[in-house]
């Protein structure tokens, strides 16, 4: 076991840790990091630095809902003759820590009941006759890795600190540098140090009431909400909450703007979804080359004891403007990078999971048994004999008054509980999109408004939409699998056109995207490609840009492998070709060929009708 | 939920287990008769201190309709949607306190009035005529119950006493959820991520009124009559059409961008936590206004007219919107009614009309994938078609 104080680097993870342990009412933190960063280390050492006794769970991915929420527990029921009640996972954590490590992972029913616990602050158990409250306040620490998915928007929403994601390519080295230092250091120097750490936070506790935060401090987070395009307003709560924890921590009495930017950078930035408006002139701003807060020593310096003469002074009193503008340079600081990166701003990313009907089908898990008729499904055989053994007396006295045979097992219709998978999404539907050429515009209209008509329809069949458009060198993910009109309609606002044809690209990346659905749950994909099928971009010219440009023999050997593959896959795929110049015709018949698919030649081809290929397919 | 716990928990299916008791009238009782059953385990429903509903800042659509709701139940419920954190649950958590008070059957779990209990009780199989004054009575809040995600089916329902069957072998049904929320209101959080069979169930009842429970040979029938109240945020799926369908009124809320208001959310809230107790006693006046003022207006309502003209305006503003079928006209017309009353107004206007038209139609609109137009700005355009005739005329 790694202490929490031994641990090399991760240094912005370690801070918002600490702000959670002066302050649980932040709500949590979620670590994005790459495979190997050590972010599960640091996330289990927390509980070194909590006081003795607080409880620390960790969630299990293939949780079960009863597990979770807590419920009847039968056995000791049947065996006693009298109710006994099994708490879940959740008020479990009650008072102390929920760890969840690849928690983009965990089905969208386990988050749902994580959400609706941390809003409430308890679970309520309604469940196998069962109505009771548990309490389950606690602090959830998340991990994952941004390339299994994302999490979901609603539950990151009730946590206060999101670490901003960096890339951390450097963590072999890290790695080595955990070890090194624990190859020299003694266990007695890590319970100092642990001590000391704990003293502090447990100081900087007794401190937050007594620290204080300006109406400006807090006008001035605020604005800095607003400017980065942040939802919601509960966020705000946060940030100042943020703010005085990081104050307390340095033993403070106000709020400084160290503390803002803090705040700033563990509450907001990972929540922007848009750059601030900056003066004009200024917009430019060039991208920084290095990667930013993490490796730069000066936001870690400022450790709490090391700066006592921060109360002396006192000349606090900037208007919100003027804050606001320090708060800007900070955060313009960190974004150039960061924006790209994290997690909430880039939905681009062909790795983004959107609501994922996530599932769990492949580890052959079923979520709940639910009663139902014994054809509609899968009989689950535990839950229907546990469901009939109480009854088993009283019927045996019924079965004797009615004078019928005794048999052994007396299991009736009501019993019959079936197994329900979370595998019910349905088709992904991928729309591919050229928009290079001429009639770019107009294709990815069609394509608009028959992502928009598909997803209208989609609620009844669980099917999802994704939108992939290409141009230039690469194809690109508009839209990652998703069951939301709203988001669609956003997503697809505003899109470029013009330029090469990447055709390879669109179908690598279709496949990709394909592949990641299905871990998910989803079990049908179906490509939808709206092109004139003429690529004229290699594959590699995406990914570096210094390549020889592909000659067209090797272009058409690209799409015709990557196609066949597509089609060993078992991904379905239809080619709809919407030029007017019918001459020209030929590409398009051949690609869908050789996907395995059905071409269909609808020059201004109407929504519906695109719908009606897609679907009739 | 917290004044809903005093609503009793659950009868034995045979008799009727107040019967027995003389009439008398007593307001407002707190404890229900505890009916015979073993203490229940610790834990019982008791739920932490709702922020009070007064002290929301901004969100006056959401408000507005949950209030006209309390006015006249039968405008069909509440759907709120809108972006993440801002206030969706904590506003319907915050309803229970301004809500006015009921009568109801002491100690009945289906919170019948008496012509109810009598009728329900006497259909029943082998049951004696009851006389009514033999019927004791009881002021309750109006019941706000919350349906979790991770309910079951059972429980929503109601099903039959496990510990009751194998402790003593008889069969009692035990209600469920939707037993308790009868003339009340059933809230449910994130309602777009709720399981398809418990829409299915929900779908069911909504239409009925009444919920029906067959199992282990026994066969319950009970009134289940709700105002349904559901919350979620489009982005994370979107809602079945039917159910969409059986909402009244369709809530919008946004992320609140004035600055000092969004301060003054942090305000209120940190002073909250810090002393709750503190906080709902500074509020406590506004509470009792507003509870007043929807009595007032409850009081009013069968007093309010409204003339013909009104009625056909709103008959041709839907008409000129294409809306499917009369649920957005009668809609509209009792929303109209109970803004009025809670204006103390008596009589229904084309202003009481625009006010609320957005919140009855956005939901009933035809949904076109093309259109760029907000449903709320058609709505507006066609109000304003329709007045401008109205006024030419």
């Amino acid at each position: 076991m790694i202490a929490f104080t031994d641990i090399v680097g991760m240094d912005l993870a370690k801070q918002a840790l600490m702000l959670l342990a002066v302050d649980s009412e932040l709500g949590g933190v979620v670590i994005p990091s790459a495979v190997g960063s050590g972010k599960s280390t640091i996330a289990r050492a927390f509980a070194d630095i909590l006081p003795e006794g607080t409880p620390f769970v960790e969630l299990p991915l293939n949780v079960t809902e009863d597990r979770l929420i807590g419920g009847v527990d039968l056995e000791a029921t049947l065996a006693t003759g009298v109710r006994v009640v099994q708490h879940g996972v959740l008020s479990k954590a009650h008072g102390g820590v929920l760890y969840v490590d690849s928690i983009s992972l965990l089905d969208s029913s386990a988050v749902s009941h994580i959400m609706d616990a941390i809003s409430r602050g308890e679970v309520l158990v309604e469940r196998e006759g069962l109505s009771e409250v548990h309490p389950a306040k606690f602090m959830l620490v998340g991990t994952y890795d941004p390339t299994d998915g994302e999490v979901r928007m609603g539950l990151l929403d009730r946590i206060g600190i999101i670490v901003p994601f960096t890339a951390q390519n450097d963590y072999r080295a890290r790695k080595k540098i955990v070890s090194t230092v624990l190859g020299k250091r003694d266990s007695e120097d890590t319970r100092d140090e642990l001590n000391m750490l704990s003293g502090l936070i447990q100081a900087a506790k007794e401190q937050l009431p007594h620290v204080s935060i300006t109406k400006e401090q807090v006008q001035a987070l605020i604005q800095t909400a607003i400017s980065l395009g942040v939802e919601g307003n509960r966020v705000d709560i946060f940030t100042v909450r943020a703010a005085l924890a990081s104050a307390a921590l340095a033993q403070r009495s106000d709020v400084e703007e160290e503390d803002m930017k803090l705040a700033i950078k563990l509450v907001l930035i990972p929540r922007a979804t848009r750059m601030p408006e900056r003066e004009p002139g200024q917009e430019d701003m060039p991208p920084q080359e290095e990667p930013p807060s993490e490796e730069e020593p000066d936001a870690e310096d400022d450790t709490p004891a090391d700066t006592p003469d921060a109360e002396a002074e006192e000349e606090q009193k900037e208007t919100p403007d003027m804050i606001e503008e320090l708060m800007m340079e900070a955060v313009e600081m960190e974004l150039p990078d960061n924006i790209l990166n994290i997690s909430l701003a880039s939905k681009k990313k062909s790795t983004t999971g959107s609501r994922g009907e996530a599932l769990n089908n492949r580890r052959g898990r079923f979520v709940r048994a639910q009663p139902g008729e014994m054809r509609s499904g899968k009989v689950a055989l535990i839950p229907t004999l546990i469901s009939a053994a109480p009854w088993q007396e009283t019927r045996r006295q019924d079965q004797k008054l009615a004078g019928r045979p005794k048999t052994a097992l007396i299991i009736t219709k009501d019993d019959v509980k079936i197994k329900r998978f979370r595998d019910k999404s349905g088709t992904l539907f991928i729309f591919m999109v050229d928009a290079s050429g001429s009639m770019a515009l107009n294709r990815m209209r069609q394509a608009k408004g028959a992502v928009a008509s598909l997803l209208q329809n989609a609620y009844v069949h669980r099917d999802q939409v994704a939108l992939i458009s290409f141009r230039g060198k690469q194809a690109q993910v508009l839209l990652p699998p998703s069951q939301s009109v709203d988001r669609a309609k956003r997503e697809l606002d505003v899109l470029p056109t013009g330029g090469g044809t990447p055709l390879a690209s669109a179908l690598y990346l279709g496949w990709e995207t394909a592949k990641q659905a299905r871990t998910k749950g989803i079990t049908q994909v179906m490509f939808v490609l709206i092109t004139d099928g003429r690529g004229n971009m290699g594959l590699q010219a995406g990914f570096d840009p210094d390549a020889e440009k592909a000659t067209k023999e090797q272009i058409e050997k690209e799409i015709e492998s990557l196609s066949l593959s597509i089609q060993a896959d078992g991904v379905a795929a239809i080619v709809i070709d919407t030029q007017m110049n019918y001459l020209s015709r030929g590409e398009a018949p051949k690609l869908a060929q050789q996907l395995g698919g059905r071409y269909f030649y609808l020059p201004n081809a109407k929504a519906e009708q695109i719908v009606e290929a897609a679907l009739s397919f | 939920m917290t004044q809903t716990e005093t609503a009793a928990k659950k009868t034995v299916a045979k008799k009727p287990a107040a019967a027995k008791s003389k009439a008398k009238v007593e307001t407002p009782v707190t404890a229900a008769p505890e009916p015979k059953k073993a203490a229940k385990p610790a834990g019982k429903k008791k739920s932490g201190q709702a922020f009070p509903f007064t002290a929301i800042v901004g969100q006056e659509e959401m408000k507005l309709s949950l209030i006209l709701n309390i006015i006249d139940p039968r405008i069909g419920g509440v759907l709120v949607m809108g972006h993440r954190g801002t206030g969706k649950s904590t506003t319907v958590r915050a309803l229970a306190e301004v809500l006015p008070l009921i009568e109801r059957v002491a100690g009945d779990t289906y919170n019948r009035t008496v012509e109810q209990y009598l009728e329900g009780e006497e259909a029943k199989k082998g049951a004696k005529a009851i006389d009514p004054d033999t019927l004791k009575t009881e002021k309750i809040p109006v019941p706000v119950v919350d349906l979790p995600l991770g309910a079951t089916e059972d429980r929503v329902c109601g099903t039959i006493d496990i510990e009751q069957a194998l402790t003593s072998g008889v069969k009692a049904f035990e209600p469920g959820l939707l037993a308790q929320a009868n003339r009340g209101f059933l809230y449910i959080d994130e309602v777009n991520l709720l399981d398809d069979h418990l829409v299915d169930v929900l779908l069911d009842v909504a239409a009925s009124g009444k919920n029906v429970v067959e199992r282990e040979g026994i066969s319950i029938r009970h009134p289940a009559r709700f105002v349904l109240v559901g919350s979620g945020n489009p982005e994370e799926g979107e809602l079945r059409p039917q159910l969409l369908d059986r909402f009244g009124l369709h809530a919008r809320i946004i992320t609140i961008l004035d600055i000092a208001k969004r301060v003054d959310i942090v305000k209120r809230r940190r002073e909250f936590d810090e002393d709750p107790d503190a906080f709902m006693k500074k509020y406590s006046r506004e509470q009792l206004k507003l509870q007043k003022k929807i009595q007032t207006a409850k009081e009013l309502l069968p007093e309010v007219t409204m003339d013909d003209a009104v009625l056909t305006d709103i008959a041709r503003l839907c008409m000129n919107l294409g809306i499917d079928g009369h649920r957005g006209e009668l809609t509209i017309t009792r929303t109209a009614y109970a803004h009025a009353a809670f204006r103390g107004e008596k009589v229904v206007t084309m202003k009481h009309v625009k006010e609320i038209a957005g919140l009855c139609l956005r939901h009933r609109l035809r949904k076109d994938p093309l259109e760029t137009l907000d449903a709320g700005e058609k709505i507006d355009r066609e109000l304003a078609k329709v007045l401008g005739e109205a006024e030419a005329v």
